[in-house]
């Protein structure tokens, strides 16, 4: 169930270049892959959706990086300062028992890395590959870094070599349409995590909006309320 | 002793003041996780247009100081979709609901207002100043005498309480509150969203990328402007005002009520706390029972003395 909770934040420290790991204990008791939380930033109007890094014993860690206000404001909290968030929200990645080839690129390699947990926890064979622009960029946590250039160059290579059954996607729009094209060409199934500016988080106002194909029929679907998962096949690419 | 919060507009009572605005709620049960929404006096529906409709396309948001711009462009299931999904739940529910409708010509709000008689619809809000769609309702809600005649027509048709909710984007607020008085309204709710414009600018390689969200401005920010324009209409006519615009605590709800609000919405707060209609509910009442008044009727007399 959707539920406003209190964040006590235990610890904050930097992960890498304008990136920051964020760690807060709640009553929060069960998040997925893949699901988001969204925090409110004061004065901000809007909250501010993160996916979850790593979720242990009620403690949450989400990783962030820098882009303007709210997540300034996330930058300055302090040990012992509390938070407010809404979670968990929206649908996380349906994981399923299969040889799984998982895709990131940039800050989407934050709740990939939490999926490859549960995944592993599961005794799923997994690969993580993460592509950064640069090195002082790079997430730790994936099977394999590249440094600039796009990780969806990797992505075939990867297929022939590791054979995967599902592939799953976190990463900037563009790398989640090129990989979906690429499940379809090779006939492997893709789920991809989006992302948008998101206003309620929950369904309602819908601003995220994403357009799908439902057999001919276009039909519109809120990231926040329906995602952010979809499959890659569904969705009506730019 | 209780505290009696009612509002009685004589063709429905509300509970309390406290509804939720058009656009910042669904459809029905939403909410449910974070509030009780029989709690509140009401909640006021997502647009609901003749036929369904997918919005606009490209980004549909933009955040400002303290607001938000919009461009959803009146995305709904349509009326049809609406009587079959959304109003069983409703009343299984026991929701006390006011149905916003809009229209792109008399034709489809007399329709509308046609199927609301029909079904028996207790009360409806009318959209005549969505910022988000070309050719759309705003020209109703922008000329005195288009107004009145699409209010008129709307109340041969509809018999139940009657709202219509005006567009601040005019100069002369009060002749177009005129006329929805004479066009036989039962209240008017004011305001819709301020026409405003996001610009998305930035500078790579020594070239400016630019991009505009053209919308609706809602949220805080806003709130001078509604409670500015709430005064002028209550002073220009006599039908109920319910109070629309940046509403966030039960302070700003004594404000509007302050200038002439007989209830209020709360919209894109609602966004920011999905739970704040029930705090200023909570809020209110306290506020009322440390300072002994008895009724909101008190507390409106004692704010506009």
């Amino acid at each position: 169930m959707k539920k406003l909770h209190e964040g006590k934040i235990i610890n904050i420290e930097k992960e890498c270049k304008d990136t920051y790991k964020l760690s807060f204990k709640s009553d929060l008791r069960d998040i997925e892959a893949g699901q988001f939380l969204s925090i409110l930033c004061p004065p901000k109007t809007l909250r501010r959706p993160f996916g979850v890094y790593d979720f242990n014993d009620g403690v949450i860690t989400i990783l962030f990086r820098l882009r303007g206000d709210g997540t300034n404001y996330l930058k300055n909290l302090k040990i012992g300062d509390t938070i407010n968030f809404n979670a968990p929200l929206g649908h996380g990645f349906i994981q399923k028992d299969k040889k799984a080839l998982i895709v990131g690129a940039g800050i989407g390699a934050a709740p990939l890395i939490y999926l490859n947990k549960q995944l592993k926890e599961k005794g799923i064979e997994t690969r993580l590959i993460s592509g950064f622009k640069e090195e002082d960029e790079v997430i730790k946590g994936s099977d394999y870094n590249k440094i600039g250039g796009t990780i969806v160059d990797e992505v075939e290579k990867y297929i022939d070599e590791f054979k995967p059954e599902v592939i799953y996607c976190c990463a900037p729009y563009i790398v989640l349409k090129l990989v979906s094209e690429i499940g379809l060409k090779r006939n492997i199934e893709v789920q991809v995590a989006m992302e948008k500016i998101m206003a309620c988080g929950i369904g309602v106002c819908r601003g995220c909006i994403i357009q799908i194909k439902k057999k001919d029929k276009i039909e519109n679907r809120s990231i926040c309320g329906d995602g952010p998962v979809f499959y890659g096949c569904e969705v009506a690419w730019e | 002793m209780g505290i009696d919060l009612s509002v009685n507009f004589n063709k429905i009572k509300l509970k309390n003041p406290i509804l939720t605005a058009s656009g910042t709620y669904g459809y029905n049960t939403e909410f449910d996780d974070f509030i009780d929404i029989n709690k509140l006096g009401g909640i006021v529906t997502k647009a609901i247009s003749l036929k369904p409709r997918l919005g606009n396309e490209g980004d549909r948001l933009f955040e400002t100081e303290c607001g938000l711009i919009n461009r959803i462009g009146l995305e709904n299931v349509g009326i049809e979709k609406f009587l079959e999904v959304k109003k069983p739940v409703l009343d299984e529910n026991n929701i006390f609901y006011i149905l916003n409708i809009a229209g792109n010509s008399f034709d489809e709000y007399f329709k509308l207002a046609h199927i609301c008689e029909k079904e028996n619809i207790k009360a409806i809000e009318i959209n005549v100043s969505c910022p988000n769609v070309k050719s759309g309702c705003l020209e109703f809600g922008t000329d005195p005498k288009t107004l009145y005649k699409l209010v008129k027509g709307i109340r041969k048709r509809y018999k139940s309480f009657l709202i219509i909710k005006l567009t601040p984007n005019v100069s002369d607020i009060e002749s177009l509150a005129l006329a929805v008085q004479k066009g036989g309204a039962d209240a008017i709710s004011a305001i819709n969203t301020v026409k405003g414009l996001g610009v998305k600018l930035d500078y790579i390689n020594n070239k400016f990328t630019k991009s505009f969200v053209q919308g609706g401005l809602s949220g805080k920010c806003i709130k001078p402007v509604a409670l500015s324009m709430v005064k002028r209409i209550k002073e220009a006519v006599t039908i109920p005002v319910i109070g629309i615009g940046g509403i966030s605590n039960y302070k700003d709800v004594l404000e509007f009520m302050c200038v002439g609000a007989d209830a209020v919405q709360i919209g894109t707060e609602n966004f920011t706390n999905p739970n704040v209609t029930e705090i200023i509910l909570k809020d209110l009442e306290n506020f009322m029972r440390e300072n002994n008044f008895e009724t909101l009727e008190d507390l409106k007399r004692s704010l506009r003395l």
